[in-house]
C-alpha cells in the first residue's frame, strides 16, 4: 500500500479536483451523498494519484486514464436522441428483469422495466488499492440499487454513448442480497465513444447468510475508452459468491476487486479471463480475505496477450489467523501469443493460521508443443491448430458460464479478439 | 507369413541407416526397414531401445536431430514434409499417450482431420451428415458412446478410452500406414480385444501398420507378418511371429547381448 504522506498531489489530481469543483453542486444525492462524495474526496487528496512505482499499480496504463480530457460526467443524453447516440442493445435475457443505464445515468424508456430502489448507502473505506473506486463515488450521477429477498434474476447494461466522447461515465452498483436470498446477476459494460473516454465503474457486494449471488461480467467497452472498476464484497456465514468475468474490451483496463468472506463457511468462486490485442492492457487486482472459519476460495484466471497487449493479474489471497480450516485454491495461466505482448502474474498466499487447504498455480508461456503436435500428427494445418489451442486455453472459465445466452456473448466477445477462431469456425 | 502384400511392390515406407540424436544422445544409431502395402510389422524391445523414437521421428515429432540416413513414404521424402503434411499423405501416429485438450471437441477434431486429409487426395470435403454417417458406424465398432463427440478431446477419458479414441480417428482417417506407439500398454484383456479388432478391421492390401509394443499379448490379436527387435537403437533381429513367441520365453537380454557383440 502506497504510503499517503509520500505522495504528492499530481497533475492529475489537481485536474480531477478542478473538476469536481465544477460539477459538485449539481451531483444529485440521491445517487452518493454529500458526506459521501466529501470523504472521497479527502481519501483521494490522501493517498494521490497513483504511480507506475506502486506496487498494485505497475502494470495498469496509468497513462491512458491520465489523458482522459475531461473527469467531469457526460451530460445525460436525452431519450430521444438516444437511439442515434447509444449502440445497439444486446437481446434481452430470457427471465432477467433488465435495467439500462446510458452514460451512467438510468433510463425508463421501453428497454428498461421497472425500477430498482436507490439507496444512499456510502462506499466502503477503500484503501489505496482501489482509489479509482473513489473517483467514482466523487462524480458518479445515478445508482443501480439493489435489495433482492427471495430469488431474482437482473441483468443491469452500462452503456457509454457517443455523446459522452471525451467525459467520463461512472456506473454504479450496490448488490445487497437478504438472508438466504438467490440473485443472477449480469453486469456489462457495452459502447464505443470515438474520442478518449473514461467509464470508472464502483460495485458494491453484500451478502447476507446463505445467501448466493451468480454474477456474470462482461466488460466490452470501445478500444478509445480507459476503463476501471472497483468492487467490493462482504460475505456473511455460508453465503456464496460467483464471479464469471470477461475483459475483453477497453483500450486500457484496471480491475481493483476485493472479497471478504466474513461469516463461516463463506465461498467464493472467482474465474476470470482477459484477451487482449494490439497494444490493450488489461491488469486485474483481486484480494481475497478469509476472516472465518472453514471459509473457501477457487480463483482461476486465464488471459491471452496478442500483438503487444499487456495483461497482468495479482491475485492476492490472505487467510486471517482466525481462519482455520479454510481452503483456497488459485490457477492462473497466460498465454503469449504476440512477439511484443507480455503477460504478469502474481499469485499470492499469505496464511496465518495451520490447518489449511492452500494451493496456488501460475503458469506463463506459449501454447504447449505437446498438444500443437497432436493436432498436427492428425493432419490439421498449424494455423488451425495454433486457433483451436487458444480457444481450449479459454475453455476452463467459457464452460463454468452456466448462462448459455452469456456464455455465447462471452464465446463472441472473445473470438473476436481472436480472428483465427472465428475463421476456423470453432466457434459452434 | 500371413501378408497381403505385393513383394515386388515399391515399398510403403523405407528407412534407410537412420541415426537421429535426442539431447545430444544417438538414440537411433542405423535403422533400416522396408514396409509395404499389405505387410503388418511389429517392432518390439526394451525400455529405451528407441522404438517409440523411430515413431515420433517419422512422425515429425519436434525435438529430434536427424543424424543422417533417409526415410520416404511413397517415394517422397519423409523429412521433407511438415508433420501435417505427413498426416495428410497418409501416415497415422496413434500415441502411447494421448493427451486431453479440453474445449476442442472430437466430433470438430475428426471431421477437420478427415477433411484435411480428403482436400489432399482432391475429395470433396464431408458434410456434418456425410461426416456423421461415416463416424457413427466407427463409434458402434469401438463400443464408443455418441455423447463422446460432443466432449473435449480425451478429457476425463481413462487411459483405456483414451487408446479407444486413438483407433476411432485410425478407423475414420483410414491412413495408408498406421504407426501405432504401445496402443496395448495399459489396456485389460477386454479392451486389447476391442482394440486389435479395430485395428485388424483396417487390414488391407493398400494398407501397412506398424505396432509398436513391448509384449507379445498383442501378438495374439494382432497377428504380425514381421516382427523386427530393437536394441541399443538398431533391429538387433528380425523374424516372423514365432520371434516374438520366443521373446515372450526368453526376455529380450539375450537380444541384448547379441546387440552389443
Amino acid at each position: 500500500m502506497a504510503s499517503p504522506a509520500a505522495t504528492r498531489p499530481s497533475e492529475t489530481l489537481d485536474r480531477i479536483l478542478r473538476d469536481y469543483q465544477a460539477v459538485a453542486a449539481r451531483l444529485p444525492d440521491a445517487a452518493v451523498t454529500r458526506d459521501a462524495r466529501a470523504h472521497a474526496v479527502r481519501e483521494l487528496s490522501r493517498y494521490g494519484w497513483p504511480k507506475a512505482s506502486d506496487e498494485q499499480w505497475r502494470y495498469t496504463n496509468l497513462r491512458a486514464f491520465e489523458a482522459v480530457p475531461a473527469f467531469g460526467p457526460a451530460v445525460p443524453v436525452p431519450e430521444l436522441l438516444l437511439p442515434e447516440l447509444a449502440p445497439e442493445l444486446p437481446p434481452a435475457l430470457p427471465g432477467f428483469q433488465r435495467l439500462l443505464y446510458v452514460d451512467g445515468v438510468r433510463q425508463l424508456g421501453a428497454a428498461a422495466s421497472a425500477a430498482a430502489t436507490a439507496t444512499t448507502t456510502a462506499g466502503p473505506d477503500w484503501p489505496a488499492e482501489q482509489r479509482f473506486g473513489l473517483l467514482c463515488d466523487m462524480f458518479a450521477s445515478d445508482v443501480a440499487a439493489l435489495r433482492i429477498r427471495g430469488s431474482a434474476a437482473v441483468e443491469v447494461l452500462f452503456l457509454t454513448s457517443a455523446a459522452a466522447a471525451g467525459a467520463a461515465c461512472y456506473p454504479r452498483l450496490q448488490v445487497a442480497l437478504e438472508p438466504d436470498s438467490e440473485l443472477k446477476l449480469v453486469e456489462r459494460h457495452l459502447g464505443a465513444p470515438p474520442a478518449p473516454t473514461l467509464v470508472c465503474a464502483n460495485i458494491a457486494i453484500e451478502l447476507g447468510r446463505g445467501a448466493r449471488l451468480m454474477h456474470y461480467r462482461l466488460q466490452q467497452c470501445g478500444p478509445r475508452t480507459a476503463f476501471a472498476d472497483t468492487l467490493d464484497a462482504r460475505l456473511a456465514e455460508q453465503a456464496s459468491y460467483s464471479v464469471r468475468q470477461v475483459a475483453i474490451g477497453a483500450g486500457s483496463a484496471r480491475t481493483s476487486a476485493q472479497v471478504r468472506l466474513s461469516g463461516r463457511g463463506a465461498a467464493l468462486s472467482w474465474q476470470a479471463i482477459a484477451v487482449g490485442r494490439g497494444q490493450q492492457v488489461h491488469d486485474a487486482a483481486l484480494k481475497v480475505e478469509h476472516l472465518a472459519p472453514d471459509t473457501r476460495t477457487e480463483e482461476v484466471f486465464r488471459g491471452i496477450a496478442d500483438e503487444r497487449a499487456r495483461i497482468a493479474f495479482s491475485g492476492h489471497i490472505h487467510i486471517a489467523a482466525c481462519a482455520p480450516g479454510s481452503d483456497a485454491r488459485q490457477s492462473l495461466r497466460g498465454l503469449i501469443e504476440g512477439a511484443g505482448a507480455e503477460i504478469d502474474l502474481r499469485p499470492r498466499l499469505e496464511i496465518n493460521t495451520d490447518e489449511v487447504k492452500a494451493q496456488h498455480g501460475a503458469t506463463t508461456g506459449a501454447l504447449d508443443e505437446n498438444l500443437m503436435f497432436y493436432l498436427l500428427a492428425r493432419g490439421i494445418d498449424r494455423s488451425t491448430a495454433r486457433a483451436l489451442l487458444k480457444w481450449a486455453f479459454l475453455g476452463d472459465v467459457l464452460r463454468a458460464i452456466d448462462l448459455r445466452e452469456v456464455r455465447r456473448a462471452a464465446e463472441q466477445g472473445a473470438a473476436g479478439q481472436l480472428p483465427d477462431v472465428v475463421a476456423i469456425g470453432a466457434l459452434t | 507369413m500371413t501378408s497381403a502384400a505385393d513383394p515386388l511392390a515399391p515399398p510403403l515406407l523405407d528407412i534407410r541407416d537412420l541415426h537421429v540424436k535426442v539431447g545430444g544422445q544417438e538414440v537411433l544409431r542405423g535403422i533400416s526397414l522396408v514396409v509395404r502395402a499389405g505387410e503388418v510389422h511389429a517392432i518390439m524391445g526394451p525400455n529405451g531401445s528407441g522404438k517409440s523414437t523411430l515413431a515420433h521421428v517419422l512422425a515429425g515429432r519436434p525435438g529430434y536431430e536427424i543424424v543422417s540416413g533417409s526415410a520416404s513414404f511413397e517415394g517422397r521424402d519423409l523429412f521433407a514434409l511438415a508433420p501435417e503434411q505427413r498426416a495428410r499423405a497418409g501416415l497415422f501416429l496413434g500415441f502411447q499417450y494421448p493427451v486431453e485438450i479440453p474445449g476442442v471437441n472430437n466430433a470438430y477434431l475428426l471431421k477437420a482431420a478427415v477433411n484435411a486429409a480428403r482436400r489432399e487426395r482432391g475429395l470433396a470435403e464431408l458434410d456434418a451428415f456425410e461426416f456423421l454417417s461415416v463416424v457413427r458406424t466407427k463409434i458402434r465398432l469401438m463400443q464408443i458412446d455418441e455423447s463422446f463427440l460432443s466432449r473435449g478431446v480425451n478429457e476425463g477419458f481413462s487411459g483405456g478410452e483414451k487408446k479407444r479414441n486413438e483407433i476411432l480417428q485410425l478407423l475414420v482417417l483410414e491412413p495408408k500406414l498406421a504407426l501405432l506407439d504401445e496402443t496395448d500398454s495399459g489396456l485389460d484383456i477386454d479392451a486389447l480385444k476391442l482394440v486389435a479388432n479395430g485395428i485388424n478391421s483396417l487390414r488391407a492390401a493398400e494398407r501397412a501398420i506398424v505396432l509398436v509394443t513391448h509384449y507379445q499379448r498383442m501378438l495374439d490379436f494382432v497377428v504380425p507378418d514381421y516382427v523386427h527387435v530393437l536394441a541399443r537403437g538398431r533391429i538387433a533381429r528380425s523374424g516372423d511371429r514365432t520371434l516374438a513367441l520366443e521373446l515372450e520365453k526368453r526376455g529380450y537380454d539375450w537380444i541384448g547381448e547379441q546387440a552389443a557383440a
